[in-house]
């Protein structure tokens, strides 16, 4: 079964670093952009998901670790130098800094306190972004020039950008899928089902939990440096709780708890997203919120409810499932 | 005017100063109260979190701003738009939310995330993105000379008429037979549906009046500052803070943390005009490490 997931895992990947080759033949360029963008944002859902699928803390502030990540790089490549890797590992250190303070905070509570700590903690980015001059305030930085990733070797056209982000992808693919299997992996998911008894069993929780909150933000702070390669400029918009919201929806429709379930549900969201805004033009936003509500009362655990038993994923979720939070106190 | 600036640059520690900021932090407190307090028992007792708070407090205020505009009475539109917000909360409590009941508490974050998409899309569609402002009648422009203070006239009529619904609140939870079931309801819902009580029927009736004081907070708001399609987010934030910092489902907490968010907005306003709207960030914080779960945890 594991070998079947990984020849799939193969074509489509396969499948995936040839598409930039068809544009402008069989496809315009727009749907390769499409699919970068899906990239990008998968790389953040995937440590989205550790947090929220693995270990059940459902975050609500994602956007602040992708706001950082890309206002760092619009700020390290418009006005220090204009290495890629500046910029990567300069938001991973600002975001280690920020994750490792916010860390401390959030990990204090649980459940819904951490919903509200986080959400909290990114508006106050997005409200310092918004008024801060220094960095473009409400109307943000444009006309930041392509990084490079050696020197003289600019990361400019669409398909260099689109191949470095697909290495990113897989490269963050490869990580989120080791740490998941790894021992820290298993104590997560025992972290989600029951905090107490992973306590008994000696081990602090809490230091387990800020580690994968650090391990989360740098998966999002790498999405949001590369999202500044592929768009160039950054705006406070990338802190606001919509940005967030969409995080927790990716998660939801792809259903948590997998690494495959998030990535897809990623794909529905910018795929659709960008169907209901030529469709509907200024109530896409309204339109997208209606689908989401539907997608709640109608298929809660997303897509990957029904894929559940097919993949090693989705078993190891199904057994792990959580416990529904039922109304009422204990 | 000019004593009414004393609050502005040029720290000056006097009298007037001082009473003027805690009038504007105990006005601008009371409507955070009328947010907050909503928003925290509808989770205390129900198990939602309703992220579209912020929007029903949006839409109270530019329903209110839409009924001043075509009426001209301020009167009216204070006592129609939350009647037309409180339908809206009954009408969502009972087609949508009532469906999660006994599901996963994050479905009911992820619905109303939805739902808060779907009122803000709807304000920019009906209302425009161009900001604008509640227009006050006549006999409510001005300043009042309080010990020295110019206040305006608006901002102490919203003081008092807070202070009243806060005061009915309370008498309605510590002293009536429904406020008892409900707080009751916040520890055991089933207990309380041994005792014959139509559990349901009184989380519509929940969501109806906490929609309804969200409106009034709106158009109070929104007469006093000016509205737009983002201010849902902002309150928002008070909503969560005031509840981190009070404590979840707790009435008191509820008010005492609006309280001190207003406070912190008129003092730190002061001491620092820059630095004044990170003030709610820097109570949060101090709150956080010293009790993790709020100052009055009900539970």
């Amino acid at each position: 079964m594991a070998g079947r997931g990984k020849i799939a895992g193969l074509v489509v990947l396969v499948l995936l670093a040839l598409l930039p080759l068809g544009s402008g033949y069989l496809f315009s360029d727009f749907y390769v952009a499409l699919v970068l963008r899906i990239f990008i944002f998968g790389i953040l859902i995937l440590g989205f998901d550790l947090l929220a699928g693995y270990t059940g803390l459902m975050s609500f502030g994602h956007a602040m670790f992708f706001g950082t990540g890309a206002y760092v790089a619009a700020l390290v490549w418009k006005y220090l130098t204009a290495s890629v890797w500046a910029g990567i590992f300069l938001g991973l250190g600002l975001n280690t800094a920020f994750g490792y303070l916010l860390a401390l905070l959030c990990v204090r509570t649980r459940t819904i306190y951490f919903v509200f700590l986080t959400f909290a903690f990114s508006q106050f980015f997005y409200v310092a972004a918004d008024s801060c001059r220094a960095i473009g305030g409400t109307d943000g930085l444009s006309g930041i020039p392509a990084p490079t990733i050696a020197p003289g070797i600019a990361l400019e056209s669409r398909a260099a950008i689109y191949y470095f982000t697909l290495a990113c992808l897989v490269l963050a693919y490869v990580a989120a899928r080791r740490i998941v299997g790894s021992h820290f992996g298993r104590v997560l998911v025992a972290i989600r089902q029951n905090e107490e008894r992973v306590r008994f069993l000696g081990y602090n929780p809490s230091v387990l939990i800020r580690r994968v909150f650090l391990i989360s933000a740098l998966f999002g702070s790498v999405a949001g440096t590369l999202m500044v390669s592929f768009q160039p400029f950054v705006s406070p918009t990338y802190y606001h709780w919509s940005m967030s919201g969409s995080f927790m929806i990716m998660a939801l429709l792809g259903g948590m708890g997998t690494l495959v379930g998030p990535l897809a549900g990623t794909a529905i969201v910018i795929v659709l997203g960008d169907v209901l805004s030529t469709w509907f033009k200024d109530a896409w936003m309204l339109c997208l919120g209606v689908l989401y509500i539907l997608c709640v009362l109608y298929s809660p655990g997303g897509i990957a409810q029904i894929a559940r038993n097919k993949t090693v994923a989705g078993l190891v979720s199904r057994l792990s499932g959580r416990a529904p939070e039922r109304l009422g106190r204990r | 005017m000019g004593r009414l600036q004393a609050g502005l640059p040029g720290v000056t520690v006097s009298f007037a100063g001082v009473l003027a900021n805690i009038l504007y932090g105990l006005t601008i407190g009371s409507a955070y109260t009328l947010i907050a307090v909503g928003f925290s028992i509808i989770f205390g007792m129900v198990g939602v979190l309703n992220f579209a708070h912020g929007g029903l407090v949006m839409l109270g205020a530019y329903l209110g701003f839409s009924i001043m505009a075509l009426t001209g009475n301020f009167w009216l539109s204070l006592a129609l738009a939350p009647v037309g917000i409180a339908a809206l909360g009954g009408i969502v409590e009972r087609l949508l939310i009532r469906r999660l009941y006994g599901r996963d508490i994050e479905l009911t974050l992820f619905l109303t995330f939805g739902l808060s998409m779907v009122f803000s899309n709807a304000v920019l569609l009906i209302w425009g993105g161009s900001s604008c402002s509640i227009q006050l009648p006549s006999y409510f422009k001005g300043f009042i000379d309080l010990f020295g203070v110019y206040y305006p006239k608006f901002r102490l009529f919203v003081l008092f008429f807070i202070c009243l619904i806060v005061a009915v609140l309370w008498l309605f939870f510590a002293r009536s037979r429904w406020g008892s079931v409900i707080r009751a309801g916040m520890f055991d819902i089933e207990t309380v549906q041994a005792f014959g009580i139509d559990i349901y029927g009184v989380f519509t009736i929940l969501f109806v009046v906490c929609s309804g004081l969200a409106a009034v907070a709106g158009v109070f708001v929104g007469a006093m500052r000016s509205l737009s399609p983002v201010m849902d987010l902002d309150f928002m934030t008070v909503a969560l803070s005031v509840v981190v910092i009070g404590g979840m489902g707790s009435f008191k907490g509820a008010l005492i943390g609006s309280l001190m968010l207003g406070f912190a907005e008129a003092f730190g306003a002061q001491v620092t005009p820059g630095l004044a709207k990170f003030s709610t960030w820097v109570v949060m914080v101090a709150v956080i490490l010293i009790r993790p779960k709020g100052l009055f945890p009900e539970r």
